[in-house]
């Protein structure tokens, strides 16, 4: 499973370095409980603004993306629940 | 800065940006009444009971950001009330520094012992037997503490089985190291401005958002435009803070496009103290004064100042990593405007001090840095930049993390003179430097370096951050290691006469 979060300006300002560390922190409880988690890497890997946010005048940062589900105003809240979920068995 | 507190954070930062832009786009001040509309859209509330609150506070974030009072809500004045007197290209400071925003704050009662339903009026119940002024009885559904008998010592809270005693405290007045959180006739907090050193601890932790300090980003960014010779220094605490993807290099490079000329490691600057310190404790350790104060904090400073004042005179004499890069910068041009860049809010009362104030000419956090990044459009990881920074030395860079500045004092001192033996005693936050001090002014820390900081963990930990500290920690270690020089001896941007014995 594949996980990025954005660290455009944008984003590193809404909080971005604070969601990888949210995000990064559930390897410790997938590890501690492993037989509840499938048997997969949880890949974390922080990218360049893709540019979202400057082709709309909405307010979208932080922006992460699961897999090939792309997330705008990122939550720890929203964003761990889905991984949790994508990797629980 | 407290990571978890995220809506408080995010629109914190927005206002940042809203105030950077209105003075990158030389908006009309005017406009300032529908700022607020910008940050908060919309019809429905996100954050309180309802909008028209929401925007009030946001409105008075505003005039805090440009340097303004909050208002008082018993009489008629606009968003835009005194913005003359701060449309200006140069630092207008108007006291306080640290304000409490009295609409937003929800009166938190102040701190009691507390019993929950987890009370399940136990057989034992030593909560009784343990309180020394018979305060705690079982009542009906549970033990009940008489509030106007209890004088808070603890000891039923920890004598319980089940947890069911909690200590109650206002956030705010909780994290206070010096008790200047009073409160004012509405039960809302009061900061004693007589006792507050500016630490700002009490603005990250109020989880209403309630406290704020003022910002000079507004002046600062209107005198990048018309003046030339800005520069800029950044606090050793800088590394790792604007984004997971960003390098110093790239930070450094981001400040220029701001508009500044050049930008400086205030690393060299504390190399510059650490060798001031390390030869004044050496010189003036036990034969003048008992033990030796660090002097780079400032509330640290400013707590002795206020609670200690017999023994300032043993807080070192030597000037601050920050005046000391100023002093750097100012000799190399002495037409420079010089802005301080830190983690520390505290840093923006040092700068007015009068032997302060023409060295120093603006300081901002981290956090207004990044607003005026975003204002300005500028991507810092997407900058491509190959030239290296390197001003300071590995003991300088450590001066952000806590015990940093003792070490690099401590082992310069001991290159200076082998035969000393040097104990060394860290605080870092302002309670457990009162603690401290209080040994100290007993002579239980003769002969000693005492390293004070108010931040827990050190500058790292500053309430003007973006980056959570086990994050800076690292990047610091990292860069800390890559330094050209080992210590300020090696130093070669410094005078060889201050390393001389």
């Amino acid at each position: 499973m594949k996980v990025k979060v954005c660290m455009g300006s944008n984003c590193t300002l809404l909080g971005a370095m604070s969601l990888l560390d949210q995000i990064e922190s559930l390897r410790e409880i997938i590890d501690e409980n492993e037989k509840e988690y499938r048997d997969e890497e949880l890949e974390i890997e922080s990218i360049k603004c893709l540019g979202y946010c400057k082709d709309t005048d909405a307010d979208i940062a932080p922006v992460v993306i699961v897999d090939d589900d792309v997330i705008f105003n990122a939550t720890g809240q929203i964003v761990m629940e889905k991984i949790m979920d994508k990797m629980r068995i | 800065m407290k990571e978890s507190y995220v809506d408080l954070i995010n629109i914190r930062r927005k206002v940042f940006v809203e105030i950077a832009k209105m003075a990158y786009e030389d908006t009309d001040l005017r406009e300032l009444e529908k700022a607020a509309y910008n940050i908060i859209p919309g019809e429905v509330a996100k954050y309180r009971e309802n909008i028209f609150r929401e925007r009030a506070v946001v409105e008075e974030r505003l005039r805090l950001t440009m340097g303004l009072n909050v208002r008082s809500i018993a009489e008629f004045t606009r968003v835009t009330e005194g913005i003359d007197e701060v449309n200006v290209d140069e630092t207008k400071f108007i006291p306080d520094l640290v304000n409490v925003i009295t609409f937003a704050c929800e009166a938190c009662p102040t701190r009691a012992l507390k019993v929950t339903d987890n009370c399940r009026k136990c057989l034992a119940h030593p909560c009784t037997n343990v309180c020394p002024v018979n305060a705690v009885s079982i009542g009906k559904d549970r033990a009940i503490i008489d509030q106007d008998k209890c004088i808070k010592c603890g000891r039923c809270k920890e004598s319980c089985p089940y947890s069911a005693i909690v200590e109650y405290n206002r956030p705010c007045a909780a994290v206070c190291g010096v008790n200047a959180i009073e409160s004012d006739y509405l039960g809302r907090a009061k900061i004693n401005q007589e006792k507050c050193v500016s630490c700002g601890r009490c603005i990250i932790q109020c989880p209403f958002g309630a406290i704020a300090d003022k910002s000079q980003i507004y002046q600062l960014v209107k005198a990048l435009k018309t003046k030339k010779n800005m520069y800029a220094m950044i606090a050793p605490s800088f590394i790792g803070q604007f984004g997971a993807l960003t390098s110093p290099e790239q930070i450094v490079e981001g400040i220029k496009r701001l508009g500044f000329k050049d930008v400086v490691e205030v690393s060299l600057g504390a190399d510059i103290t650490t060798l001031h310190e390390a030869k004044e404790f050496l010189q003036k350790v036990p034969s003048e004064i008992p033990f030796m104060g660090t002097s780079c904090c400032n509330s640290w400073a400013l707590m002795v100042k206020t609670k200690f004042p017999e023994q300032y005179e043993y807080i070192s004499d030597s000037a601050s990593p920050m005046v000391e890069t100023a002093k750097y910068i100012k000799k190399k041009d002495p037409d420079a405007i010089i802005t301080f860049i830190g983690p520390c809010i505290s840093k923006k009362l040092e700068a007015l001090r009068e032997d302060v104030k023409d060295y120093v000419h603006f300081v901002i956090t981290f956090e207004e840095l990044m607003g005026m990044f975003v204002a300005k459009n500028i991507e810092l990881s997407e900058i491509e930049i190959s030239k290296e920074v390197q001003d300071a030395s590995t003991l300088g860079r450590g001066y952000s993390v806590a015990g940093g500045v003792a070490e690099a004092v401590k082992k310069t001192a001991q290159l200076l003179d082998p035969t000393r033996e040097i104990n060394v005693e860290s605080a870092s936050n302002l309670a457990d430097c009162v603690k401290l001090m209080f040994q100290a002014k007993a002579g239980r820390k003769n002969g000693y370096l005492l390293e004070g900081m108010a931040c827990p963990g050190g500058c790292i930990a500053g309430p003007g951050t973006l980056a959570s500290t086990t994050r800076v920690k690292k990047a610091v270690e990292e860069f800390k290691n890559k330094a050209p020089y080992k210590t300020p001896l090696d130093n070669e941007l410094i005078d060889d006469e201050l390393k001389n014995k």
